[in-house]
């Protein structure tokens, strides 16, 4: 009885993910536009590489570790990747917009363009995947802080490439806003 | 409640229009030629009609007999069989453009699969519900399962695209959704089944399953005979710009 209605719970919550999921998806199908690309512009922008940099570097983590004790390390370190997790998710969301601005210029006449934005999505649907990845990392962090990953290293570099290439894309995207046109 | 006659006339009525308009849509797709595109779709639809015109004709015959109850769990497990082939298909159409989640997004359903699968698995132990017939509560087990691991990906389907910022054609997005929604209620409706036998419940049920089934229908149609939405046309992107943006994600994929 119990397994008939918990499977009847599952399903109308399904169903309504899909309505929800399927009309979002469906009314910004083709919205690239301005929106799009301020979205990508400025989450480059809120991307600070330096602030983002100290908030993933181990030395910095080691230090607080030795010098707090445990129980305010745990809470500063959940502070930490927290932030940390906000930035990757921003960082997610402007190869979402990138992903979107890659898949316009697809269908570009000018085969040029065509052909960049081709590599351009590739490319986005990698580091969007990648940050997918990094924030269950930090979200495990924010779970268990004592918890020392020896996965971090690596990951903590290409958040530091990533923050860093984002930030020369928002400021080289400066100034050219809504240059993507119906 | 229904009057039995109205009752009767309301589930011939919720039976026999969908798959009216099923033939229909058959017909669209072969003049649209989008078989070629949707080859699994159009066979399911194909095969959904000719279902229809096997069950009515053994039901007009001999009535809801032994009969016709071997037929109708014969057709429905080989229409669920199709339903996954559709998923697979829409799935390669929504990563069409993009090597890389050819690769790593089915990849993910693959994964997504083999969890719900697992989950199918131990539900239909712990839960097998109403055993007074077995093969037909076999049956029921195996659409319910099946329709939960359909839901799942459909719904992993869309959270992809989601995430990912896939756009998505008209006609494969129609077809997800109306699927979804099938598989959703189809996925309730069969755990109700399996654990309540009430005459009243069965005649809700009875109702509720073809209702959706016109539902869905209705989406396909709507989504498959509608023009495809012109994209946006990216004509004044610079190329130095998007070129750019490329060598710089580039730099960061590098490692």
């Amino acid at each position: 009885m119990t397994a008939a209605w918990t499977l009847v719970a599952v399903a109308f919550f399904a169903l309504v993910i899909l309505l929800y999921v399927a009309l979002r998806s469906r009314a910004r199908r083709f919205d690239l536009e301005k929106a799009d690309l301020e979205k990508a512009v400025q989450a480059f922008r809120s991307l600070d590489i330096e602030a983002f940099r100290n908030l993933v570097d181990s030395a910095e983590e080691a230090f607080l570790r030795d010098n707090l004790s445990p129980k305010k390390f745990r809470e500063i370190k959940r502070q930490r990747a927290w932030a940390a997790l906000i930035y990757a998710w921003e960082a997610g969301g402007a190869a979402t917009a990138l992903a979107k601005i890659g898949q316009a210029a697809q269908r570009s006449s000018d085969p040029k363009i065509a052909a960049s934005g081709v590599q351009l999505t590739e490319n986005a649907f990698r580091l969007r995947l990648q940050t997918i990845g990094a924030c269950f990392h930090l979200l495990t962090e924010v779970v268990l802080p004592d918890l020392r990953s020896p996965s971090l290293p690596p990951l903590v570099d290409q958040y530091e490439r990533a923050a860093e290439t984002l930030f020369r894309l928002g400021r080289f995207s400066s100034g050219r806003h809504g240059f993507i046109s119906r | 409640m229904l009057p039995v006659h109205w009752q009767k006339l309301l589930s011939l009525f919720l039976w026999i229009v969908p798959h009216v308009l099923l033939a229909i849509l058959a017909v669209v797709l072969w003049r649209r030629r989008l078989y070629r595109e949707f080859p699994v779709f159009f066979t399911y639809v194909l095969y959904e009609v000719a279902e229809f015109i096997l069950l009515f004709a053994l039901y007009s015959v001999s009535g809801d007999g032994k009969q016709y109850t071997y037929a109708y769990c014969a057709t429905l497990l080989l229409s669920i069989a199709l339903r996954f082939g559709v998923i697979d298909e829409v799935s390669k159409d929504l990563f069409r453009e993009s090597e890389f989640l050819k690769v790593a997004a089915r990849r993910s359903l693959r994964c997504v699969t083999g969890l719900l699968l697992l989950v199918g698995v131990v539900l239909a132990v712990y839960a097998p519900g109403d055993n007074s017939v077995r093969w037909i509560a076999g049956v029921s087990v195996v659409n319910r399962g099946a329709a939960m691991v359909q839901c799942g990906l459909l719904l992993s389907l869309l959270l992809f695209s989601r995430f990912l910022g896939v756009s998505w054609r008209g006609a494969a997005f129609g077809i997800t959704l109306g699927l979804g929604v099938l598989a959703s209620v189809d996925l309730a409706a069969y755990a109700l089944r399996a654990e309540f036998t009430s005459k009243v419940g069965e005649e809700f049920l009875n109702l509720l399953i073809p209702g959706t089934y016109l539902v869905c229908v209705l989406i396909w149609i709507r989504f498959l005979l509608a023009p495809e939405l012109q994209p946006a046309s990216p004509t004044v992107v610079p190329h130095d710009e998007v070129e750019t943006w490329n060598t710089e994600l580039q730099r960061l994929l590098r490692d």
